[in-house]
């Protein structure tokens, strides 16, 4: 069987044939994905960082420590199943700020006029 | 809801523009001239999906495909620094193609699909990656000149209107950085070293100037996408553009080094600011992209062999829900 | 302290490492899933470098050459490492199952090594604490699921670690002033770094549904920590250092 001449020497070794082998992937075969999150130092929230692709819990873990954790700074780490994350379908939809909801924020509330007023009907007395 | 689920029903199906509803197309587009990002479970046009994945599929490739030249040498790197930054970079490489398949994911295509794209040949990569690294001067000019190449298009991507593409890229050019340098480092070292040293990285230039040449693609004249890419900010620079920002940055600092690059025409016009070049052989790019470059048949043959052998592995540890579930974000 | 007796514990420490990084790394690009060759390439990278460093306490504290020449430039008789490390990957099984029965004996050789009297190992073992951790994990989640995946995985495991066993007891061949550096408090004794990682081990093993082997009965393959190798090492050192011997003198 004729084989390919790499200038890899691990391709070299590994005799490949020159003629085309046909491999085709089944469905699953790479896993179901999880979510990773990722805390940088202590006291910090963990964020969201990406997917990696894994038989298990154990095994994604182990694989999101190096894939997203192996330059950055890294406190901690956690894997959740994609699959076990909920959300709302076009979900975005359901927070598209109403202005009238302007009393939940602190800058509603304004005291300085009143306060200026008062002073001055004080001064007036 | 739980996440991961979309697929849309055939992915290479095209569904002409105006065949998507108006009103929506507009909002759409409306979206994105206001610079927002789109993200997976947003309503997209079909096109805008399919060429999406077509994009972030065959970036994904190029990056698990780009990991073999310098593999060349990854057994042979001299020193332990050498061996460490190469090591590092290349997998790096493997964790960009991670991302970005990730990203596309996010779009309906299972990574299972993906790389049987690849590995049939109907899925492309970047040619570059179809050329040989004869020495060990090639891994010093692939990680300098052909990544900066990539970063100026990784860059220029990143600001596209995809969200996890974009997100994929910034991690992916904060990396770049370092194989950038490491890369240059890499060649001003053998640059600035022995007669002999000088000589291999010169010849490694020399070889790999044509692909480079070629890595932004073609002219643009002979381009085959329009200008929908470019309004839907999946299309962010033209080739000609992305080659001439390149080409500004890196020839001066070859020359600085004494190096030759091997086209006797190549300057830069003061009137227009633009570089002018000799016909780098587009008909070799033709033809490499056919399948007919020096390592085409190699670098998928490898490929197949990785999947083949690593898959008693994944079989092991299949839980066969039947059920696909994709990447959130 | 017998000191030619721990330049030659350090150098056989560095040695193990050093080549088994490199198989490690031969796996670049090639792994079975992209994730794990991530994970597999870390670990290389971690190996090739804990061997530079402990190559660069020879080098600083007594006299050797620089962690380059000694690493790349040695005849293969001159290396040390045990004869587990050289052998070629083989598939995923071999290499795993060699990676957990290195890395588990490893990690007791560090832990026995912190309060080594010697300061800069003592210290080494220490910053090399967290890298080895992960490869333990890394090595037993794989052991186990791969253990009791299917049939074929199982086999498959099985029989690697019916192969590799002869040559991880040869991790344990003594060097040749031990009894001294025991002795004098320097080191723990490869018998007892033994019976620890059998105990590590075996558990896990059990765990994994594999069957241990009975280490009694086994005859390690020993040679390696007198420069007795396999016909795979001088192979190994020739590729890498193709490129340096090139001109040896500069720097690439
Ligand atoms: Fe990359
Ligand atoms: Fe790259
Ligand atoms: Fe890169």
């Amino acid at each position: 069987m004729a084989t390919i001449k790499s200038l890899d020497p691990r391709v070299a070794r590994a005799e490949l044939p020159t003629e085309p082998t046909e491999v085709v992937l089944n469905p699953e075969e790479q896993w179901e994905t999880y979510e990773v999150f990722h805390q940088k130092k202590s006291g910090a929230r963990h964020i969201h960082q990406g997917t990696v692709h894994a038989p298990s819990s154990e095994l994604a873990y182990t694989f999101a420590k190096e894939q997203y954790g192996r330059r950055d700074q890294t406190y901690s780490i956690w894997v959740v199943k994609t699959s076990q994350v909920f959300t709302v379908e076009n979900d975005n939809s359901l927070y598209k700020t109403v202005p009238e909801k302007q009393y939940r924020n602190a800058g509603f509330y304004k005291v300085r006029d009143k306060i200026e007023k008062f002073k001055r009907q004080m001064n007036e007395h | 809801m739980y996440g991961g689920g979309f697929i849309p029903d055939d992915i290479d199906k095209k569904v002409p523009v105006d065949q998507e509803d108006p009103v929506r197309l507009e909002e759409f587009q409306a979206r994105i001239d206001a610079g927002e990002k789109i993200e997976p479970h947003d309503w997209m046009p079909h096109e805008y999906r399919r060429q999406l994945i077509r994009l972030i599929e065959q970036h994904a490739h190029s990056e698990i495909i780009g990991a073999l030249p310098e593999g060349t040498w990854i057994t042979r790197a001299p020193g332990f620094r050498r061996k460490l930054s190469l090591l590092a970079k290349v997998q790096d490489e493997v964790g960009h193609a991670q991302l970005l398949y990730n990203a596309a994911e996010t779009l309906g295509k299972p990574r299972e699909a993906m790389i049987n794209d690849l590995l049939s040949g109907k899925s492309k990569y970047s040619n570059v990656f179809n050329y040989p690294a004869k020495t060990w001067a090639d891994t010093a000019v692939i990680a300098w000149l052909i990544d900066a190449a990539a970063i100026v298009n990784q860059t220029t991507n990143a600001k596209g209107s995809y969200g996890p593409y974009c997100r994929a890229l910034d991690r992916i050019c904060q990396e770049e950085s370092f194989h950038l340098f490491y890369g240059y480092e890499s060649v001003v070292t053998l640059a600035t070293g022995t007669e002999q040293q000088r000589a291999m990285v010169q010849e490694a230039l020399t070889r790999w100037w044509k692909p480079i040449m070629h890595f932004h693609g073609p002219p643009d004249t002979s381009s085959v996408h329009g200008n929908q890419l470019e309004r839907w900010k999946v299309k962010m620079a033209s080739n000609d553009a992305m080659r001439q920002t390149f080409l500004n940055m890196y020839v001066p600092k070859i020359w600085e080094l004494g190096l030759t690059v091997p086209d006797p025409d190549l300057k830069k016009n003061e009137e227009t600011g633009q570089w002018e070049f000799g016909d780098p052989d587009w008909d070799e790019f033709w033809e490499v992209i056919k399948g007919n470059g020096p390592c085409n048949h190699e670098r998928l043959q490898v490929r197949r062999k990785a999947e083949e052998d690593g898959r008693w592995v994944r079989e092991a540890l299949m839980a066969r829900s039947g059920k696909q579930v994709l990447p959130l974000s | 302290m017998n000191t030619s007796a721990l330049e030659n514990y350090i150098l056989k420490t560095a040695d193990d490492l050093l080549v088994l990084g490199h198989r490690h790394s031969e796996w670049t690009a090639f792994g079975p899933v992209i994730e794990e060759d991530i994970a597999f390439c870390s670990m290389a990278q971690d190996k090739v470098g804990q061997a530079q460093a402990l190559y660069n306490v020879l080098h600083t504290t007594f006299g050797y050459d620089h962690p380059d020449t000694l690493a790349f430039l040695r005849e293969e008789g001159k290396y040390t490492c045990a004869q587990l490390v050289e052998l070629p990957n083989g598939g995923y099984d071999t290499s795993l199952m060699r990676h957990f029965l290195f890395d588990h004996a490893e990690r007791v050789r560090l832990a026995s090594l912190v309060s080594c009297p010697f300061e800069p190992l003592a210290n080494l073992a220490k910053k090399f604490k967290g890298e080895v951790e992960y490869h333990v994990l890394h090595a037993n989640t794989w052991i186990d699921q791969l253990g009791n995946g299917t049939e074929v995985s199982k086999a498959r495991m099985q029989t690697a670690l019916d192969e590799l066993a002869p040559y991880a007891l040869g991790l344990f061949e003594a060097i040749e002033g031990e009894q001294e550096l025991v002795e004098q408090g320097v080191v723990v004794s490869e018998q007892d770094l033994q019976a620890q990682w059998q105990a590590a081990i075996d558990p896990i093993l059990e765990k994994a549904g594999l069957a241990a082997p009975d280490w009694s009965s086994i005859t390690p393959v020993v040679g390696g920590r007198k420069g007795y190798h396999s016909e795979y090492l001088a192979p190994l050192v020739k590729e890498m250092s193709e490129v340096l011997v090139i001109d040896t003198e500069v720097e690439w």
